[in-house]
């Protein structure tokens, strides 16, 4: 029987990254209208996903506002001494799901007031102090909320509960929703622009299925014959995620200064938004089109 | 030294195209393969550059143990074995010299050993005022000439060519085989399917006959024997 002997499998030279990257380039110039469909498309995709990822980013800085603000006021009656305050503090205090009770008092309340007021301050003087003493009351979960409220109300002493609306606890389930809907949506949408890149380099493959059969009869490995796959997919991709990042970079900043909202509703500055969505925009450009570019031509490597 | 153990190979679609062939060739043979369309020649010339694999039996080429090539490892031993086609299989967007050149692109050898590789085997068949023309600004021997400086460039130990003058006139044809025997000459093994009747006839070499998947003759010095 001959001797047999092993193949030598050696690493790639660095020489031929730079082929890869000459062909790669190449390559999009040669295919220019595909190329420009496989950007267009991938840059819709990301648009729409760079939309999510801004309006997913705003929803959750608007819930941890929120969150951090869900208290109630519950004023007392006027005939109650100050004496008893520490009484109905501790009663408060003793409900289940009570997350901190702070008492602002009448003379407390006031001089907010009046800072408040500023120059108008004297619009106050002559009335005395119209102000009930009253207490800040912060619960554990947003939707103890108005049963809370309601059992303070009923507390000895209280005149009146109020609480900043009731739609919140309904909003955000409502935000919690829209927030978990949208990362499906997301996936869904980086899975669309992988098959996206890889349609688009499969319909320019047919003219360089030759090429690849060539390439494989005279010895070149799978690698070398992927490389200059792999370098259009993610061009492709990176070209696909600058176009988006641009437009929303501007439309954000635009849109952040003259869109006036209050907190918890305000937008978030525009720059730490980008910093979070920017990287993301790019990392899945960069993967849907590397996996576009190597899933395009993997079924002509079989020679 | 090419050597083939009792092969068998079926097709997935049930086609049995070679039914136990055995054969040895040695380093520096010149061989025609013949015999009838569809009587498995193909599928033995295909066999050694490990485009089908056998369904059974044992095949050695160069050195390497055909059937139990991994995948990673089949570029490897392409290297070392050269193939033309009857349609020459060049790129008609690279010029002569490119062409001959990729073969050596891919393997990564150096731009230096690359250009003084080109030019002797532009030398060696022939077109080197051609260098920088265009596949379909020559003719079809030249293509095929081509095609050939390409299949040489990387030193191959045995040249497998399967019809190589199939869509060349009678000129072209002996041409390209006065060129396969000056690389033969310097030690190359040679394996050549066809059904070019006067070749065979003129040049008496080893014939092996491939009918209905058997050898049916293998005789040193043979004649075509097909009326066709």
């Amino acid at each position: 029987m001959p001797e047999t002997r092993n193949a030598g499998i050696t690493a790639m030279k660095i020489r031929t990254y730079g082929r890869h990257g000459k062909e790669g380039f190449k390559n999009l110039f040669r295919n220019g209208w595909m190329t420009f469909a496989a950007v267009s498309g991938v840059a819709v995709t990301l648009l729409i996903l760079g939309v999510s990822l801004i309006i997913s980013v705003n929803l959750q800085n608007i819930l941890t506002n929120i969150e951090s603000e869900l208290q109630f006021n519950a004023y007392v009656m006027d005939q109650v001494p100050t004496s008893q305050l520490p009484a109905i503090k501790h009663e408060i205090s003793s409900l289940g799901g009570i997350k901190q009770v702070t008492l602002i008092t009448k003379e407390q309340a006031l001089s907010t007031m009046k800072k408040t007021l500023g120059p108008n301050a004297d619009l106050l003087n002559g009335l005395g102090n119209p102000l009930p003493n009253e207490f800040v009351v912060k619960a554990d979960s947003p939707k103890t909320i108005p049963q809370l409220a309601s059992l303070v109300s009923k507390i000895k002493g209280i005149q009146k509960v109020q609480y900043g609306a009731s739609f919140i606890p309904r909003m955000l389930s409502i935000f919690t929703i829209v927030r978990d809907t949208s990362v499906i949506f997301i996936i869904a949408l980086v899975i669309m622009g992988m098959f996206l890149i890889s349609n688009t380099i499969k319909i320019t493959i047919f003219t360089r299925r030759r090429e690849i059969e060539i390439m494989k009869l005279v010895g070149a490995t799978d690698g070398f014959i992927r490389g200059p796959f792999f370098v259009e997919g993610t061009l492709l991709g990176l070209i696909g995620a600058f176009i988006p990042s641009v437009i929303l970079n501007q439309g954000y900043y635009f849109i952040q200064k003259n869109v006036v909202l209050f907190p918890p509703f305000a937008l978030m500055p525009d720059p730490i938004v980008m910093n979070r969505v920017l990287p993301i925009l790019y990392a899945v450009g960069l993967l849907i089109g590397a996996w576009g570019g190597i899933m395009s031509m993997r079924r002509y490597l079989r020679v | 030294m090419i050597e083939m153990q009792d092969v068998w190979k079926e097709y997935n679609n049930g086609v049995t195209a070679l039914q136990g062939v055995s054969v040895r060739i040695a380093q520096g043979e010149f061989v025609y393969v013949v015999g009838p369309s569809g009587a498995g020649k193909s599928t033995f010339i295909k066999l050694m550059y490990r485009e089908e694999r056998p369904t059974k039996g044992h095949i050695f080429v160069g050195g390497f143990n055909i059937e139990r090539l991994r995948d990673r490892q089949i570029p490897f031993m392409r290297r070392h074995v050269g193939v033309i086609f009857q349609d020459f299989k060049l790129l008609q967007k690279l010029t002569v010299e490119e062409n001959v050149a990729f073969a050596m692109e891919v393997i990564e050898a150096s731009k230096r050993l690359t250009r003084k590789r080109v030019k002797e085997m532009l030398e060696l068949v022939g077109l080197v005022d051609k260098a920088k023309m265009f596949p379909n600004e020559l003719s079809g021997g030249e293509q095929q000439r081509v095609a050939v400086a390409r299949a040489l460039v990387n030193k191959p130990s045995v040249i497998v060519a399967d019809e190589p003058t199939g869509n060349l006139d009678p000129d072209n044809s002996w041409q390209i085989l006065k060129l396969f025997e000056r690389v033969n000459d310097r030690g190359t093994t040679i394996v050549m399917a066809t059904h070019n009747r006067e070749l065979v006839n003129a040049t008496r070499k080893r014939v092996i006959a491939i009918e209905q998947g058997q050898i049916a003759r293998d005789e040193e010095r043979g004649d075509y024997g097909y009326e066709d």
